[in-house]
């Protein structure tokens, strides 16, 4: 009897797993994955070339580059500077976008250097960054987090200007005071548009982060990718992409997507 | 309602709105002069648009930009502002939105969100968010964080509005719960001439453009009354009279 029991409720979550997975976006997540996969593979193998290495010898290079521990090295310190100046950019963007939103006067008066800032190509803020600092790791953070300054500041900006006077007000009536306010009525409005600056941010920083690494760094998945464009050793240009490109979609996937489900839980 | 002392007295010379694009400055209330009695109930009606409102955010303090003065009768007056709308924080709970306008020090906090909770029948959606919740019930956890600070002087601006006749009966019931348990100077703004009959120790009618007082009554009803309806139909024409 128990054991009729159990062996139904299995039945049941199996087939309630397949189903889902059927009907789900698994199925056509794979089917595209495994359709590049394949069409890499044929045009590989047609060409025979040694500039265009098949999904086998990539992902060969991609094993002994992990097993040495090479591959590790360079993803993490990559992340790392990817991390800092993700941080950094966000706190201090986030700060000017909250004054510049709330203070009329400076926002007149900051808003050509905003434009400045927002236009100055990022190579040329690498290049002064390693000019006037050295090529070092400073230098090096320093570059991607003015990068990705303004942006954040001008996404947040428009949060900022159009918070809520009627919520402001209750604050004000109900004495919450400085920290309160921030906390519990400020920043929860602010919270799509950090979002949104976050996740522009991200892929931004990650892509510069790259440049920077291939100018001055000696160690990082730029400096890698670099490497194989002087050997010519397009597997270990594709290995590193790929590990990179695993790395940013697990961080989607693990961090970013979790954070926004918990933030947005008291909406309707 | 002890000794007659004022709880509020406010002046308001002139109040204008600056003017904005195509439209005109507007002098919206001159010559105000309202002093409210410590435990008064003071219901305060007009057209709409006299500038019932504007008078309400003068005295919360949230509009500074008028001649005249404002003075309370504690140095410190403690304020509760219940809006037209229930102004909650979509992003936090029924009960959080309550807790925070306690002292974050406030050693009995617990124990005052969850005795006003109850009072006010949401003990069961402490935990709900606010825009899960129907208006009425998001009216009474309104309700709750203004009482929960046991304020000295609580202000309301057409906190009943759009709601169905038995909501808006049982939040009124619940006001008057409310304040007998604890007396509080209360200033009310209301369209409602039946609900002003009901609530108000003391009727003021604003009028005229710019708006001033044009009537100041007082309402001698004893709580039995308060919920006769003959009684408050026949105390309403009597105070509406020249509307
Ligand atoms: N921020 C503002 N800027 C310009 N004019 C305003 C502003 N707020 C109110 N007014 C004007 O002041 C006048 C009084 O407005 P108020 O909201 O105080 O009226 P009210 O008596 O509360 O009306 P109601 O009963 O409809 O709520 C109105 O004519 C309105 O147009
Ligand atoms: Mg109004």
């Amino acid at each position: 009897m128990a054991l009729d029991h159990h062996t139904i409720a299995t039945g049941r979550v199996g087939r309630g797993i397949i189903g889902s997975v059927l009907s789900g976006r698994l199925v056509w997540t794979l089917v595209s994955f495994l359709s590049l996969l394949a069409l890499w593979a044929l045009v590989a193998g047609l060409l025979q070339s040694r500039l265009f290495p098949g999904p086998i010898d990539v992902s060969a290079k991609f094993m002994t580059e992990a097993a040495s521990g090479e591959l590790g090295h360079h993803v993490g310190v990559t992340l790392l500077r990817v991390a800092a100046a993700f941080f950094v950019a966000m706190f201090i963007g986030s700060a000017i976008g909250i004054a510049l939103g709330r203070a009329k006067g400076a926002d007149q008066f900051f808003d050509t250097w905003l434009i400045f800032f927002l236009n100055l190509p990022a190579l040329v803020t690498i290049i002064l960054c390693y000019v006037w600092f050295g090529l070092t790791e400073m230098a090096a953070v320093l570059a991607v987090t003015i990068n990705k300054i303004p942006n954040v500041a001008v996404t947040v900006r428009e949060g900022a200007r159009s918070l809520s006077r009627d919520l402001t007000e209750m604050a004000e009536i109900y004495r919450f005071g400085t920290w309160k306010t921030l906390r519990h009525v400020t920043l929860p409005q602010l919270a799509p548009f950090i979002a949104a600056a976050a996740r522009g941010g991200l892929a931004l920083v990650w892509k510069i982060v790259l440049v920077v690494e291939l100018l001055g760094r000696p160690d990082g998945v730029g400096r890698q990718l670099y490497d194989g464009f002087q050997l010519f050793d397009v597997s270990m240009i594709l290995a590193y992409a790929i590990a990179f490109i695993l790395v940013v979609q697990f961080i989607e996937l693990a961090v970013l997507q979790p954070i926004e489900a918990r933030v947005n839980r008291w909406r309707r | 309602m002890k000794n007659g002392q004022q709880a509020i007295r406010v002046t308001v010379a002139r109040k204008a709105f600056p003017p904005v694009a195509d439209r005109p400055e507007q002098l919206v209330l001159s010559g105000v002069d309202l002093a409210v009695e410590e435990g008064s109930f003071v219901v305060l009606t007009g057209p709409s648009g006299c500038g019932k409102s504007t008078l309400l955010n003068i005295v919360a303090g949230l509009d500074k930009d008028y001649s005249g003065k404002l003075e309370f009768g504690h140095r410190d007056a403690r304020l509760s502002f219940m809006f037209q709308t229930p102004r909650l924080l979509p992003w936090r709970t029924v009960e959080q939105n309550i807790r925070y306008v306690l002292d974050d020090d406030d050693a009995d906090a617990d124990a005052k969100v969850a005795a006003i909770l109850e009072r006010v029948g949401l003990s069961a959606s402490a935990n709900a968010y606010p825009e899960r919740l129907s208006l009425g019930m998001q009216r009474r956890a309104a309700l709750a964080r203004a009482f929960v600070v046991e304020p000295d002087i609580l202000l309301m601006d057409e906190p009943f509005v759009s709601l169905d006749d038995p909501s808006a009966d049982s939040l009124r019931a619940l006001l008057i719960e409310l304040w007998n348990r604890r007396p509080t100077t209360v200033l009310f703004v209301t369209h409602d001439r039946i609900e002003a009959v009901m609530l108000a120790t003391r009727l003021v009618r604003l009028g005229g453009t710019p708006a001033g007082i044009v009537q100041d009554s007082e309402v001698k009803l004893s709580p039995t009354e308060r919920l006769d309806r003959e009684k408050v139909l026949a105390a309403r024409l009597r105070l509406f009279e020249n509307a």
